[in-house]
């Protein structure tokens, strides 16, 4: 389950959490926890109004407020608007959520316990179904490509991008809307054990879409998705993807991912490390995407710094070209690219994706590499 | 690109196994039972299709779904020769409620749970060694959108084998707001009768392993399958809209490379709701035109219930027997079809002999909208 890079890019990324309107801002507040005072909570009227979402959950909201932002992101949704300006048939839905609609099942369940079936309202019978999130973005928008739920625990929202990606790559569409999102109440603080404040209230999205269509309708790529892998632990995973060792620009890491002992870390200890699940609380199912908007806001700042230095965190990360004079820029060096890992050894897998610069955000290698950080940090 | 089907398994409330699953559809046997698990006191509705596997009635247990599932990929997982080691073959999962139904005894009654268990990549990894575990959770066609996405990663070459399951148990949230909805509460599943009362929810599990065409691997594989499409009505929550299915199969015909005239069997789907089965039926019509009586016609929600995530792939299964030996189980219940479906060549009361049977076209649809449309083809025999 490998993609070629390149082929697949990002051309719109949406975030409905508080605190962080961007991926730039994500990105520092990663980078630089907020003390103090918890922000609001996200304010889903705000983006998408109040009628006709009464019935909705939360986390349908939340979706709809971060797909709508991805796709306006796009360039596919125009700033007043809803319809998507390419045909309805060329975009897929891929919605990431473990504990989405644990609520309405839960609830439900005890409401008949106390009283009984007739008593229900008929309005939760959509939200009884996993896949009401994706549904209702599909609906919003007039998205009629494949339309996939994806709860598969710690690396949901990453598989959910690989999916998208999937689905690109196979010709199925030629983009697709790609969403995690997770809530808390009651039932979930319940069942996972956890208070309210330490879980993420929140959604990202990102537009993943062939560079080629793309590139058709002219609208600019922020990212292209590299490889993808699902392995049996953290270690195995890393080196599927970045074999021999080599050091990516910077590492989003699982959720709070705690460094072992010097010899079981799978990545240099040089490369900056972010977890994003520090700035928004625990992220489940909405993880992967979250750390992909994240990067996509590395990628940008590294761009912006084009050449100097991809990350001043990053120490010696600029020195990592490994081209000598006229060497051709593909590959691109895996300084330079984002690896993001969800899922640690204590889940079912661990899944890592590499995020890399577009073609024209990645400048011409410099004429000569003192060293390859790999040897700074041995 | 075609694939080949080289193992299968299935469990439902009328059986354990493929074959003896076929035999009881093709014996008319059903699988409606007065609820088990649930206090029937709470509900109009009294009647699902279960797998009466509970230590006692009224009481559940959390995590039977994990069970079957596991039940029915060993078989496929045999049957294809894998064994018991999946730690290379990815694993596709759909299903429409998860272990929902171990989360609500977990929150409701304090019954242990790990929600981690939630998705169902934990169990398959114990029981074999899998980790490229992907659980889907699509509704009703959540197993043959699985499919669709297995095809494609052995269409574009980046797997040789796929494992596809699909599994789901009844939630007391999902069978409770059923009820409150119907008008009447069904005592049977009618698929496609005038006087069809609404849908009862079934137990079930099904999975297939998937594989490259390669040459000389066709004689011992069940099947092939032929295409399979997968879109999004993009119009409605919960109800079916007849134009999104028509696409749906158009695309699943024209992907395969075949016409309406080309299909011997369809595996309907066929839940006995109102909304379903006219929507169905009206889109079955428009695609088949003047060909809408030539292939045999069959749901076999009758028998099962309505397995929702894992529906798909056990009808998909049951057309490939049908296929391979010539039978095809009956739709029980119906006794005057509804008038969009009055020219469909239903096989009603016994299972027939259906003769020289060669392609056949399976439907799954969800809440959503999310529409699935396989097409498959006999094995050269």
């Amino acid at each position: 389950m490998t993609h070629g890079p390149g082929e697949v890019v990002v051309t719109g990324v949406g975030l409905a959490v508080p605190g962080a309107g961007t991926p730039e801002a994500l990105l520092r507040r990663t980078a630089c926890p907020v003390t103090g005072p918890a922000p609001e909570p996200f304010d889903t009227a705000a983006r998408i109004g109040r009628r006709g979402h009464r019935y909705k959950d939360r986390a349908t909201r939340l979706a709809l407020c971060a797909a709508l932002e991805a796709l306006r992101n796009a360039g596919l949704i125009p700033p007043e608007g809803e319809e998507v300006t390419v045909p309805g048939d060329t975009v897929g839905v891929v919605a990431s959520s473990n504990l989405g609609n644990l609520d309405t099942a839960c609830l439900t369940a005890a409401a008949i316990a106390e009283r009984s079936a007739v008593d229900l309202s008929p309005m939760s019978l959509p939200n009884a179904s996993s896949n009401v999130i994706a549904s209702w973005v599909a609906i919003r928008h007039g998205l009629r490509g494949p339309n996939l739920m994806l709860c598969n625990g710690a690396t949901s929202g990453l598989d959910a991008v690989h999916w998208g990606a999937a689905l690109v790559a196979a010709g199925r569409v030629r983009r697709a809307v790609v969403i995690g999102v997770e809530t808390h109440n009651a039932v979930v603080e319940d069942l996972l054990g956890r208070s309210g404040g330490e879980l993420l209230d929140g959604a990202a999205a990102l537009v993943v879409e062939g560079a080629r269509w793309a590139e058709a309708r002219g609208a600019r790529a922020v990212a292209a998705l590299g490889p993808y892998e699902r392995r049996a632990g953290l270690g195995g995973c890393v080196e599927a993807l970045l074999p021999d060792g080599a050091a990516p620009g910077v590492w989003f890491t699982p959720e709070r991912y705690a460094e072992g002992p010097a010899g079981a870390v799978p990545v240099p200890g040089t490369v900056p490390r972010y977890d994003v699940t520090g700035a928004v609380g625990r992220a489940s199912g909405a993880l992967g995407v979250l750390q992909c908007a994240a990067a996509v806001g590395w990628l940008a700042r590294a761009g912006a710094g084009a050449g100097a230095g991809a990350d001043p965190e990053a120490g010696v990360g600029s020195a990592a070209f490994e081209a000598g004079p006229g060497a051709v820029p593909d590959p691109v060096p895996a300084s330079r690219q984002a690896l993001i890992t969800s899922g640690d050894d204590t889940a079912d897998a661990v899944a890592g994706l590499l995020l890399l610069p577009t073609p024209d955000r990645c400048p011409p290698p410099p004429a000569r590499a003192a060293l390859i950080s790999m040897e700074c940090s041995r | 690109m075609s694939q080949l089907v080289t193992g299968a398994g299935a469990v439902a409330s009328v059986g354990e196994g493929v074959d003896e699953v076929f035999r009881a559809l093709c014996a008319g046997t059903s699988g409606l039972g007065e609820l088990r698990g649930f206090d029937r006191e709470r509900y109009r509705t009294r009647h699902a299709y279960e797998i009466d596997d509970r230590p006692a009635p009224g009481t559940d247990l959390p995590g039977r779904a994990t069970d079957w599932l596991l039940r029915a990929v060993g078989e496929a997982a045999a049957q294809a020769g894998l064994g018991e080691d999946l730690s290379e073959v990815p694993v596709l999962i759909g299903t429409g409620l998860r272990e929902l139904r171990s989360a609500e005894l977990a929150w409701r009654d304090g019954t242990p749970f790990d929600i981690g268990r939630l998705h169902f990549g934990t169990a398959l990894r114990t029981r074999f060694g899998a980790v490229r575990t992907h659980t889907f959770s699509g509704a009703c066609s959540a197993s043959l959108y699985a499919l669709a996405l297995a095809a494609d990663l052995l269409t574009t070459g980046a797997e040789d084998t796929v494992v596809v399951a699909g599994v789901d148990t009844l939630t007391e949230s999902m069978y409770g707001l059923l009820d409150r909805v119907n008008s009447e509460p069904p005592d049977r599943v009618r698929p496609f009768d005038r006087d069809r009362r609404g849908v009862l929810m079934g137990d079930g599990a099904a999975a297939v392993v998937l594989r490259r065409e390669d040459p000389g691997a066709e004689s011992r594989a069940l099947g092939r399958v032929r295409a399979v499409s997968m879109n999004c009505d993009a119009n409605h929550v919960t109800a079916p809209d007849p134009q999104g299915i028509a696409r749906a199969v158009h695309e699943a015909q024209w992907r395969a490379g075949v016409k309406p005239g080309d299909i011997d069997l369809v595996l309907l789907h066929g839940t006995g709701t109102q909304l379903n089965d006219a929507a169905e039926a009206a889109a079955i019509a428009e695609v088949f035109g003047r060909e809408v009586s030539g292939p045999l016609m069959t749901a076999i929600k009758c028998m099962t219930g309505h397995t929702s995530g894992g529906s798909g792939l056990l009808s998909l299964i049951v057309a490939l027997e049908s296929l391979a030996s010539g039978r095809v189980p009956p739709t029980l219940g119906l006794a005057e079809p509804l008038p969009e479906a009055e020219a469909f060549r239903f096989v009603r009361e016994e299972a027939r002999e259906g003769g020289d049977l060669r392609v056949a076209q399976i439907d799954a649809f969800g809440f959503g909208g999310v529409n699935a449309v396989a097409i498959v083809e006999r094995a050269a025999r």
